[in-house]
């Protein structure tokens, strides 16, 4: 995957106060960007699929499904979603077939890409970037407190900050959450021990439910942070490549020339 | 001010570390080494830094113009299947994908695992959902399970020329002439509920699953199938059982198909009873079809008739969009 540029001798060799890196390898490039559409499909027709958690009828719920809430005993503290959301949406009964094609065709090239991401990142040693050390908890905090302006230290960076090794290890264990949640609730009976792993058929589904709302934050705060990172980070997500300063000795100029 | 020496010679300092860094795979566009070159100046390092970011520029376009090919095949990946034929109420390609999956699915599991079963304490009175297919008007002493492709059926006392000259007694207003298909002429047997009822009586407790996601865990009570089918043995063909079983209401608005194995499943129950108390009419009574290993709308209410068949019998979810299938 190493890529000379064409006049790459003259650039090499030309001095700059700017350099091109390599940040991103072609094939996390391409498993980063099959996640959006795949996602985005997945979570739409998981909708639809959900819609009708709380046994509808005609004139609304008939039972209040336990899927969107989130409580205890009789404490509710969440349930989703308001009524408006399922108009705008216009869910029903009958356009959950096509919701479910669609389900069962991307949970192929959800699980697919997922598996190639972490096998990639294993056998790359991409993981020892990735993986959070003892340390990244300590240093994750102080990434947040910096992004909140609550601290004017740098946390140390590297290729990915701590707060971004455990974010970035936590969605694969979620995307593996997704997909075991999934699989206890499509075969709920031949694999009933996997699903009593998640509180049987309906533990299963709740946990699908919330491991999907836990993407929508993630995403969220993904799209915050690349927005605030600039065009530089954004675009080396799409080329693999970005550009940084140059090191010192690259750009010592000769003071005698520059004062006369 | 450009090193003029060759950056390939291992001997030669920009040489090495060029090789350094095609090793570490780090740096692309590398900048030179000071001591190699004479202190450049700021005319230079501008000129510099213009190529740097004209060859990213070079590269970022290359990549956008893949990045918006693959969006482009990506929308017309989606249109296709926004596009395709629909096959019984669904896209051909989610269609396949439902008939791959499922086929998966009957290699993995070849219908045999047994569902969870429960403490009676837990269960409940199933919600009584989806009128459809169910007439709580009938007059369940007219009930009788229409039984058609069996071996030998004139050997039976139960044997009938036309299954389909009986008629259930029912208050409810009949359907207008020409609305159900007809048909035709079919010999078979009346098979009445006292002799379900004289087949080894069973019970479990299982999950109830609705397709919509809410579940209820239900004690049933009767036959298994598979003792049904060893008193009405379906006719073989080709020296072998028939593939599918067909069923269908008494209105006959409903109906369903399964396949033969799922029908041999030990919890795949002809139910009578619900809760220890005979099943009522709006229940599905007097006789359902109970199979753990099914999504609901699999599992017919008011099972009326019965056929055999190597050909895949209709089923209104398959029909309407859901996956035939429909194993759990």
């Amino acid at each position: 995957m190493t890529e000379t540029p064409a006049d790459g001798s003259s650039l090499a060799d030309a001095p700059a106060t700017i350099r091109i890196v390599r940040k991103h390898a072609l094939a996390i490039r391409w498993m980063h960007w099959i996640n959006f559409p795949v996602l985005c499909t997945m979570i739409w027709s998981g909708l639809y699929i959900y819609y009708m958690d709380s046994d509808r009828g005609p004139d609304g719920p008939i039972h209040q499904g336990q899927t969107f809430r989130i409580g205890l005993g009789s404490l509710t503290l969440v349930r989703l979603f308001p009524e408006w959301f399922w108009k705008l949406l216009d869910a029903s009964e009958p356009r959950m077939p096509r919701a479910l094609g669609y389900h069962f065709l991307f949970m192929w090239f959800f699980v697919l890409n997922g598996a190639a991401y972490v096998l990639y990142t294993l056998l790359s040693g991409e993981w020892r970037a990735l993986l959070p050390n003892r340390d990244s908890l300590r240093e994750a905090l102080g990434v947040v407190a910096f992004d909140l302006t609550l601290s004017k230290v740098r946390p140390p960076q590297g290729k990915y900050n701590a707060a971004q090794r455990i974010s970035y290890t936590l969605i694969i264990l979620m995307g593996l959450g997704s997909a075991l949640t999934g699989l206890a609730m499509y075969k709920s009976s031949q694999l009933h021990g996997l699903a009593s792993l998640f509180g049987g058929y309906q533990g299963a589904r709740w946990l699908h439910f919330w491991l999907t709302i836990g993407y929508v934050l993630f995403f969220m705060v993904h799209v915050a942070q690349v927005i605030k990172a600039g065009w530089n980070n954004f675009s080396a997500m799409i080329s693999g490549y970005a550009i940084e300063p140059a090191p010192a000795a690259a750009q010592t100029t000769n003071p005698k020339e520059e004062t006369p | 001010v450009i090193d003029e020496r060759d950056t390939n010679d291992p001997e030669s300092p920009a040489g090495e570390r060029r090789q350094q860094i095609d090793a570490t795979d780090e740096t692309v566009g590398i900048t030179a080494n000071a001591a190699d070159v004479a202190a450049p100046g700021t005319a230079d390092l501008a000129a510099g830094d213009t190529a740097v970011a004209r060859e990213m520029a070079r590269r970022t376009r290359r990549s956008f113009l893949v990045a918006g090919a693959a969006t482009a095949a990506a929308a017309l990946g989606y249109r296709a299947i926004e596009r395709s034929p629909k096959v019984d109420g669904l896209s051909a390609p989610l269609r396949q994908t439902a008939e791959l999956n499922a086929k998966l699915s009957r290699a993995v599991f070849r219908e045999r695992g047994l569902a969870p079963t429960f403490d009676r304490r837990v269960a409940v009175d199933l919600r009584p959902k989806g009128r459809s297919g169910v007439d709580t008007r009938m007059d369940v002493s007219t009930w009788r399970l229409k039984l058609v492709g069996i071996e030998e059926p004139h050997t039976f006392a139960e044997y009938i020329a036309d299954v389909n000259s009986w008629r259930y007694a029912s208050t409810r207003k009949p359907p207008r002439p020409g609305a159900l298909p007809d048909p035709g002429v079919e010999p078979g047997l009346l098979i009445t509920l006292e002799q379900i009822r004289a087949l080894p009586r069973h019970e479990h407790v299982t999950e109830f699953k609705c397709i919509d996601g809410w579940s209820d865990i239900v004690h049933w009570g009767g036959a298994r199938f598979s003792d049904f089918l060893e008193i009405y043995k379906p006719r073989r063909q080709d020296g072998a059982p028939p593939r599918y079983i067909g069923m269908e209401t008494a209105d006959r608005r409903f109906y369903t198909g399964l396949d033969y194995d799922t029908a041999l499943h030990p919890q795949t129950l002809l139910a009578y009873e619900m809760s220890g108390k005979p099943l009522t009419l709006a229940q599905g009574g007097p006789v359902r079809l109970v199979m753990p290993i099914k999504y609901g709308y699999k599992q017919l209410k008011q099972v009326s008739k019965i056929t055999f068949s190597n050909e895949r019998p209709r089923d209104l979810g398959g029909d309407l969009g859901w996956d035939w299938y429909g194993g759990i």
